[in-house]
């Protein structure tokens, strides 16, 4: 008779399935990864063997491992540990004076990567004078440094050199490179697109090894597993992304379940290929726990610059007018194109829409390829269902769209007062009518958006879901919309099961259920009973994937 | 518009190899008919011997002794074409009147209807008077069995003419023309016996030459599509069970038509078309219609289309008759007929009670 011992047992605990039908458990048995019993002390008290791990939880609440459906996964990690890293408030003389300490300690030729420079550095920086001190600190080794947008950069004469920018070069579209009114050399200044002719220098020159891309994501990794995330989707997984999830995965060194959005079309802030020739790769790149199943489309920009896109004009503006409403960057038909070939390939559509237009629309050609295609166990996704026109509310739950909510913009932020200034303050405020979506039926997903939220933490968002108050304590007193606050069982769905549904995972994730994966996650309190103002102050204990401890709190 | 400018009609032959395309093309070259015609014998870089076995030269331009034009093209038919077009208004070659294009067998015809309608420079001096496809009486049947391709030859064909029927049998002849007919329901077929045939490419027209509204009408011959009680259209949902009587793979390629009583909006219809096209251009073999549409009721327009690359539709001056119905008419691969009528009531605002099948109105 085979040994039915678990490998794993955890007993005495608080444990909050997030399955209905058992909604709480004292004991799980663990067996090869998998969850075998789920019950009270009796239910595993046949499974304990010789060489099984018991663990008494005391009592500490345990519930199913965080499922962020939207994160940026490579460039914390990789600026974590090969970049230079200095405060957007660092002065021109600390820049310089960083630039000099990393070059001397750098080899001839290698390329010094680092960031953020402040935004309000930008004019001092793009002069002539600025370059030369760049170029002597730098020893002649070539310097790349990013602001803090991530939307520019400034690099010195070696790397415009190794880049093949020099005063003949045109300005690339959408973009520009600085230059000496005088002179018109360029000061190294790349603005906008133009910071994809250096970025992609480097990508190219094979700087960063897969050995490197894929050590960043193993940190990156790291990071979610500490905030409890054991399964998340990377919202814009290039080349390098997609062969570092593989490469970990491969290597058994993979800590969590990873779903990828490819780019169709390269994003402004990531470079190499995308699209077609990228999804045609996918197959190269799948592993146990590794799938790219994903498409990434960007269909508008944002509110506060506004480029989103929106029924009802922005405020007027000096430069853009009257009735200026922003626009999609991807037509009707070239998204129901898009949508049509994915569902054919079998791949979810993350569409990317931050104004109302933006959302109308991707509905709309989910709608056009529904009644053409029929249904599908595909689930889509409107990536920061945020603003939506009323009408649209029911049509997310009639498509079988998810709503992915990220970042954590449901409670007032400096995003918002941007919002105000350019929609104005009762228009700004209709943001996230979470609420409403709920109980329109609507799959309601949890996602951080990380780096864009400075930590992946998803108790933050958790509190926010319930008070639509600002955790960290900015904008005391006031709420966002506080008739859209859900309750905080269903915000815990919503960061579990919800997004494990979402983004195809729901037979594996997202709950404590025979025949899932064994991820855990143990917390400081019971979040179901802790004052809602204090549940963004939640730690996690210890983070479980498959079974092995991948996070403990020292 | 005068008959300079006028787009010269453009015929498309195909068939697989052995078929007797050649063969075909060698007699009807010698017509008197065919004076001020071009031949273009595609040959998109396969090797191939067939413009050896027409009696070409190696000069790109070869005019045969009855005033037609032959020439051999590997690759670049825009560019022929435009050759061809610019060499008549020159005054280089005898005036163009017409263009015949012989594909290699496995040729799916599409691209070059794609490259006619679809190529700015083409698209206004050229006009896609049809496709004529040969057929093998005595190989067609196990061709159109193995290859899909075959099969989407004959479904998109306006012209069928079955070679060699004088070496099978009446009842086998018989059943071939039987399955052509519900392959290509509107197609008119023709016989060659002993290599000749009644058949001449210059009789085939094309609605989008269009001044004529009674070839329109031909050419849509919509009734074509209606079922009867000898019905040979495949149907969703009905399967032919082994010892019947026509029992053939048909690749999932059918044909149906609908007729919509009240006006169509344009500019909603032709959104709906855009939607085809996108999302099932690939398994549109044909798009055929005469539409009714809002602001110029007494000026339908005609419609063709090919996967996903649509004609820009054609105004006639007049209805070919008193029915002022808009006709539509599909040639698909793994269509529904339901999935044509619910897209076309949700996003071409057409009025649900206002849609059927011409069988339900026949007049």
């Amino acid at each position: 008779m085979p040994d039915r011992s678990a490998d794993l047992v955890l007993t005495n605990g608080l444990i909050y399935t997030l399955d209905r039908t058992r909604p709480w458990a004292s004991s799980v048995a663990v067996k090869g990864g998998r969850i075998v019993a789920v019950g009270e002390a009796d239910a595993v008290a046949g499974l304990t063997g010789a060489a099984t791990q018991v663990v008494d939880l005391q009592g500490a609440m345990l519930m199913p491992g965080i499922v962020d459906v939207h994160a940026h996964l490579m460039m914390g990690g990789q600026a974590e540990l090969f970049e230079l890293r200095f405060s957007p408030t660092s002065s021109f003389e600390t820049l310089i004076a960083r630039v000099a300490e990393a070059a001397a300690g750098a080899p001839q030729g290698a390329w010094i990567i680092g960031g953020q420079w402040g935004s309000d550095l930008l004019p001092r920086l793009n002069t002539l004078d600025a370059l030369a001190a760049l170029d002597k600190a730098s020893q002649g080794r070539p310097v790349m440094l990013r602001d803090d947008t991530y939307h520019n950069r400034w690099i010195n004469s070696e790397a415009l050199r190794l880049a093949g920018v020099s005063a003949a070069t045109p300005d690339p579209q959408k973009g520009s490179i600085g230059r000496d009114p005088a002179s018109g050399a360029p000061t190294g200044m790349m603005i906008e697109s133009a910071a994809g002719i250096v970025e992609s220098t480097i990508a190219r020159s094979g700087h960063y090894s897969e050995a490197m891309d894929r050590a960043a994501m193993a940190r990156s990794i790291a990071t979610l597993n500490s905030y409890g995330v054991t399964a998340f989707l990377d919202a814009a997984a290039m080349q390098p992304i997609l062969a570092a999830l593989k490469g970990l995965d491969d290597r058994g060194e993979l800590t969590a379940w990873s779903v990828s959005a490819m780019p169709a079309v390269e994003p402004s802030f990531m470079f190499g290929i995308a699209g077609d020739e990228l999804i045609a790769l996918r197959e190269n790149y799948r592993g146990a726990h590794a799938r790219p199943d994903f498409v990434k489309i960007f269909l508008d920009g944002v509110p506060g610059a506004r480029t989103a896109a929106f029924h009802e004009p922005y405020v007027d503006d000096a430069i853009l007018g009257c009735c200026f409403r922003g626009s999609t960057i991807v037509t009707v038909p070239e998204l129901i194109r898009w949508v049509g070939k994915c569902e054919k390939l079998g791949l979810g559509v993350k569409i990317h829409c931050a104004g109302d237009a933006a959302v109308s629309q991707a509905l709309d050609a989910i709608d056009v390829v529904r009644s053409f295609n029929g249904p599908t166990r595909l689930i889509h996704h409107i990536a920061h269902a945020s603003y939506i026109a009323p009408d649209d509310i029911a049509r997310f739950a009639a498509l079988g769209v998810a709503a992915d909510l990220s970042p954590f913009l449901w409670y007032p932020t400096s995003f918002l007062e941007g919002h105000k200034q350019t929609m104005g303050d009762a228009r700004a405020q209709r943001f996230w009518p979470n609420k409403d979506l709920l109980a329109a039926g609507a799959l309601l997903a949890g996602g951080s958006d990380w780096p864009v939220m400075p930590n992946p933490d998803p108790w933050n968002g958790i509190e926010g879901l319930v008070t639509r108050r600002n955790p960290s304590g900015e904008f005391a007193g006031v709420a966002l919309w506080p008739e859209q606050a859900i309750d905080v069982a269903t915000a815990l769905e919503i960061f579990t099961i919800n997004s494990a549904r979402a983004i195809g995972l729901a037979d594996t994730v997202g709950s404590i259920e025979i025949g899932k994966s064994a991820d855990f996650i143990r917390l400081d309190r019971n979040v179901l009973e802790t004052p809602a103002d204090e549940i963004a102050d939640t730690k996690v204990l210890t983070t479980w994937f498959e079974g092995r401890v991948v996070y403990e709190r020292g | 518009m005068s008959a300079a400018d006028r787009p010269i009609p453009v015929t498309i032959l195909t068939g697989f190899l052995g078929s007797g395309k050649t063969t075909l093309l060698n007699r009807l070259l010698k017509r008197p008919s065919l004076a001020g015609a071009a031949v273009i014998i595609n040959e998109f870089g396969a090797i191939g011997l067939d413009h050896l076995l027409i009696e070409a030269s190696e000069e790109q331009f070869t005019l045969l002794d009855n005033g037609c034009v032959c020439c051999t093209v590997r690759g670049d038919l825009v560019a022929t074409l435009k050759a061809l077009d610019r060499r008549s208004r020159d005054g280089g070659l005898p005036g163009l009147t017409h263009v015949l294009i012989e594909t290699t067998g496995l040729a799916d015809p599409a691209p070059i209807l794609h490259t006619l309608m679809a190529e700015p420079d083409l698209a206004g001096r050229y006009v896609v008077a049809g496709i004529v496809t040969t057929v093998d009486a005595v190989n067609g049947p196990a061709t159109l069995d193995r290859h899909a391709e075959a099969a989407k030859q004959v479904a998109v064909a306006d012209r069928l003419l079955v070679t060699k029927a004088d070496l099978v049998a009446d009842e086998a002849l018989s059943a071939l023309r039987h399955r052509l007919a519900a392959l290509a329901p509107a197609a008119r077929q023709s016989l060659a016996r002993n290599g000749e045939t009644d058949f001449d490419l210059m009789d085939i027209t094309h609605s989008a030459m269009a001044s004529d509204a009674r070839e329109v009408a031909a050419w849509l011959d919509i009734s074509a599509y209606e079922c009867g009680p000898d019905c040979a259209h495949d149907h969703p949902g009905h399967h032919h069970g082994p010892g019947e009587h026509h029992v053939h793979a048909h690749h999932g390629i059918q044909s149906y038509s609908f007729v919509i009583d009240e006006p169509v909006e344009w500019s909603a219809f032709a959104r709906w078309l855009d939607y085809v096209a996108v999302l099932k251009g690939e398994d549109l073999l044909r798009l055929k219609g005469l539409v009714h549409v809002t602001d110029q009721p007494g000026r339908p327009l005609v419609l063709h289309g090919v996967q996903h690359v649509f004609h820009p539709p054609v105004r006639l001056d007049a209805w070919p008759s008193a029915d002022r119905r808009t006709r539509l008419v599909f040639i698909v691969r793994d269509i529904d007929r339901e999935t044509i009528a619910r897209t076309l009531v949700k996003f071409a605002s057409i009025d649900p009670a206002s849609i059927g099948a011409p069988s339900r109105a026949a007049a």
